[in-house]
């Protein structure tokens, strides 16, 4: 069971992740555009085009357009994410003394990057906890809810508090073995570690997430970009200019009669 | 669609209440349609507009436009509304044994 | 089991336009086929189906839900009509987990869901403003009418229109000697009121412009029409209306979307058959959308300029000699012009010219509320509901107070607004299009 959970199920999650993800959005983009879709007021130029998907994805602007309520949570649950993210790269790596590179000490370096976690932790329970209560209290969006919307709700938690968890006080997780054996999986030489049982918990439920992400309303994350692409796609030039054919498929009849 | 008797003769109506075949309309259907537009009476006034309008049908095969209709006929609009309470393209055209004009109207 | 608040096309009707009724044993194989096919052919269905994380900000944008409150009205959960049925046949989750993952078996009250509540969206795209990841709930509803009317099923006031655009290429079935007759009526008019020969053209041969009017604008709304053409006249114009597409209004992009292209091709050929170098659409929302946004899918590449009447008056107003007319006046910012079709300040350099006080409502251009008759909901069986979706509306322009003048330069919103002003208690405010204002205010030698 050990062996399976450490040496085998990570290469199925990477490789399943990867893999879903990809074939998502490649089954996306087999699809034709026939019609053009941009959604005015739009930018003109190719620089305003990536300006405006950059303040949309750092920024949800159009969401706060309206429920600023709900624009606050998600936002801060989307942050916090980024920072955890990024956190645990680093954090790993460097064995929490990534700080070093600017001039903290070794002590001060760790001390700052279980704060910056334990902060983006927080932010993001917090954030999830406010986004579950406003879709069981508002009607129409308890209604619409699936089973799986709070699924994903509730592996997220789990994933979060088993490693919130890892840094209670009182508890001692080597950070030393942790990089050993993630490093021995991406050598793709995986060793068989005597790790935690925290670690391999949370590290077993994100696992779980990443078979689970590309067959959930988590492909969010690719159908971000694919949508906002055509709707930002620059509008029609009239006359048509020569050797311009949008997409070549936009020829495939859509009807079956 | 819905079939409905006048004065002995059974005619189609379409899901509007019009006439589904403009060939099938007379002075009775006229006085049926009157009584479904809420037109207690049908006067000079109201025969002068359904014979225009009947006779630009037969040349046209559609209802004129709302302005011709009134300067032809000598109604400002206001007047047509008193004669049609549903107006010139659903009230007077219905009586009148004209389709229902469609579109964006 | 639901009833749809429309009359719908019987089997005789529908087969006269070439929709022949699919038989009740087949319906839901072939509507689960049709929508594979559907997906395969539009990457937004796709996208938009799958993207979803039922966050809900969009109940509160949507004037269709916010008017009816039925809970099917509001974006996600009208998209959920098609979405539940997509993911059990069409994705993994949907395969495996079935309910828990939202989806749900194709079943005969489905296809009566679709017909009801796709029918009570308005295709107005705001939801797509306020959607983080900008899901644009029209183009499932554009899918949805579509996949209908393969099987046969459309509202009889579609299958109307079809018929007459077939007949005469117009949505009224006005045919080309009444047309003729109609240009002529409002040639006496101009001259009547300007003392001034303005020609209406019918089919000049050799025109560099063919204008695409409403072909309301040739029964209900001719002051448009004379607007434009007294504009193009002060412009030294050679310019023409064709009779075989005296149509801005593609109704195909509101049921099917062969018809769409139909309609689309029909305007491409008769601007090469004058060799117009431009076209211009006139004061029709949904038909500009077409003509910029779907005519080279629809017809391919064209040689002609493309532009609207709007575009043509905020380019030239400044030049043409007009005066200003003393009346305070708003502007309703039609769906098909804003988030649709970049028409957004044009209108208002128009009005900034030619009257002395011009005030916004809100919210305005592209967080503007439709008009409520949007993708064709003209039907007059269906005015209750209209009337509901009209109401935000309502609300916009009561809280302006006192107006002289309602500017409204589209054709559905032409047709729906009066009847939504009225019906809400406002009998007093003159309504109309923006070129009709144009008209008004040019000063013609």
């Amino acid at each position: 069971m050990m062996y399976f959970t450490g040496q085998i199920l990570p290469y199925i999650a990477v490789a399943v992740f990867i893999a879903g993800v990809t074939y998502r959005v490649m089954t996306w983009l087999k699809a034709p555009v026939p019609f053009q879709l941009t959604l005015f007021p739009a930018p003109n130029t190719s620089a305003g085009r990536t300006a405006a998907l950059a303040k949309e994805l750092l920024f949800f602007s159009s969401l706060r357009r309206g429920d600023k309520t709900l624009w606050f949570w998600a936002w801060l649950m989307h942050i916090s994410l980024a920072m955890i993210i990024a956190g645990h790269a680093v954090g790993i790596y460097f064995l929490t003394h990534q700080f070093t590179l600017i001039g903290m000490t070794e002590a001060a370096s760790s001390k700052m990057s279980a704060t910056l976690g334990i902060i983006a932790g927080i932010g993001f329970i917090a954030a999830l906890a406010m986004l579950l209560y406003r879709r069981i209290s508002i009607p129409e969006v308890r209604r619409l809810s699936d089973p799986a919307d709070y699924f994903d709700i509730a592996l997220l938690l789990a994933v979060l508090l088993t490693g919130m968890m890892m840094r209670a006080p009182g508890v001692h997780v080597d950070l030393v073995s942790i990089r050993e054996y993630l490093g021995s999986l991406i050598m793709l030489s995986p060793k068989n570690m005597q790790l935690d049982s925290l670690f391999v918990i949370h590290f077993f439920l994100i696992n779980v997430l990443m078979i689970y992400f590309p067959f959930s309303k988590l492909i969010h994350m690719a159908g971000f970009f694919v949508n906002r692409s055509m709707l930002l796609e620059a509008e029609p030039v009239y006359p048509t200019p020569a050797g311009v054919m949008r997409d070549a498929r936009v020829l495939k009849k859509r009807s079956v009669k | 669609m819905s079939s409905v008797n006048v004065n002995g003769k059974d005619v189609e109506l379409d899901e509007d209440g019009f006439l589904n075949d403009p060939a099938d309309w007379n002075n009775d259907m006229a006085a049926y349609f009157a009584t479904q537009e809420d037109v207690t009476e049908l006067t000079e006034d109201h025969w002068k507009m359904i014979n225009y309008l009947r006779e630009y049908f037969q040349k046209f095969g559609v209802a004129p436009m709302v302005r011709k209709l009134c300067k032809d006929t000598g109604f400002p609009l206001k007047e047509v509304y008193e004669l049609f309470p549903s107006g010139p393209a659903k009230g007077a055209c219905k009586i009148a044994g004209l389709p229902k004009p469609t579109g964006c109207v | 089991m639901i009833k749809p608040p429309m009359h719908i096309a019987k089997e005789k009707e529908v087969e006269a336009i070439g929709f022949p009724m699919v038989p009740e044993a087949e319906l839901l194989n072939q509507a689960k086929e049709k929508l594979k096919h559907m997906k395969e052919s539009m990457r937004s269905l796709m996208v938009m189906l799958e993207t979803c994380t039922k966050c809900g900000n969009c109940a509160q944008q949507c004037h269709s839900y916010l008017g009816t409150q039925d809970y099917n009205n509001f974006p996600a959960a009208r998209a959920e009509l098609m979405r539940r049925v997509y993911k059990r046949y069409f994705t993994l989750q949907g395969k495996l987990f079935g309910s828990f993952a939202g989806a749900e078996d194709f079943d005969a009250e489905t296809l009566t869901k679709w017909l009801t509540y796709f029918y009570q969206c308005n295709e107005c795209r705001r939801c797509a403003v306020f959607c983080p990841f900008g899901i644009d709930t029209a183009e499932v509803t554009i899918a949805a009418r579509h996949i209908l009317s393969e099987l046969g099923i459309m509202p009889r006031f579609m299958q109307g229109i079809a018929v007459n655009m077939i007949k005469t290429g117009n949505n009224m079935g006005l045919p080309a000697p009444a047309i003729i007759d109609n240009a002529e009526f409002m040639e006496d008019e101009i001259l009547e009121e300007t003392g001034i020969v303005v020609k209406v053209p019918i089919d000049k041969p050799n025109s560099d412009v063919l204008y695409v009017p409403s072909s309301a604008d040739f029964f209900t709304n001719i002051d448009t029409m004379i607007g434009a053409a007294k504009m193009f006249h002060m412009l030294g114009l050679n310019w023409t209306i064709s009779s075989a597409i005296l149509e801005a209004a593609n109704f195909g992009l509101l049921f099917n979307l062969d018809v769409m292209e139909e309609h689309n091709k029909r305007i491409v050929n008769e601007a090469k058959k004058f060799g117009a170098k431009l076209v211009i659409q006139g004061e029709c929302g949904h038909g500009w959308r077409a003509a910029k946004m779907y005519t080279e899918g629809a017809s391919g590449p064209v040689p002609f300029e493309i532009k609207h009447v709007l575009e043509v008056a905020a380019e030239n107003i400044d030049r043409l000699p007009h005066k200003k007319l003393s009346m305070r006046v708003t502007l309703h910012d039609p769906c098909n012009y804003g988030r649709g079709g970049n028409i957004i300040e044009q209108p208002r350099k128009i009005l900034r010219t030619i009257v002395d006080d011009f005030v916004e409502m809100t919210p305005n251009r592209e967080e503007n509320f439709c008009c409520g008759g949007g993708s064709g909901l003209l039907m007059d069986e269906m005015k209750d509901i209209r009337m509901q979706l009209g109401k935000k509306k309502f609300e916009q322009v009561q809280a302006l107070g006192k107006l002289d003048y309602f500017a409204i330069p589209c054709s559905i919103c032409k047709a729906q607004l009066p009847t939504v002003m009225e019906h809400y208690g406002n009998n007093d405010l003159k309504m109309g299009g923006l070129m009709d204002l144009v008209g008004k205010s040019l000063i013609i030698s």
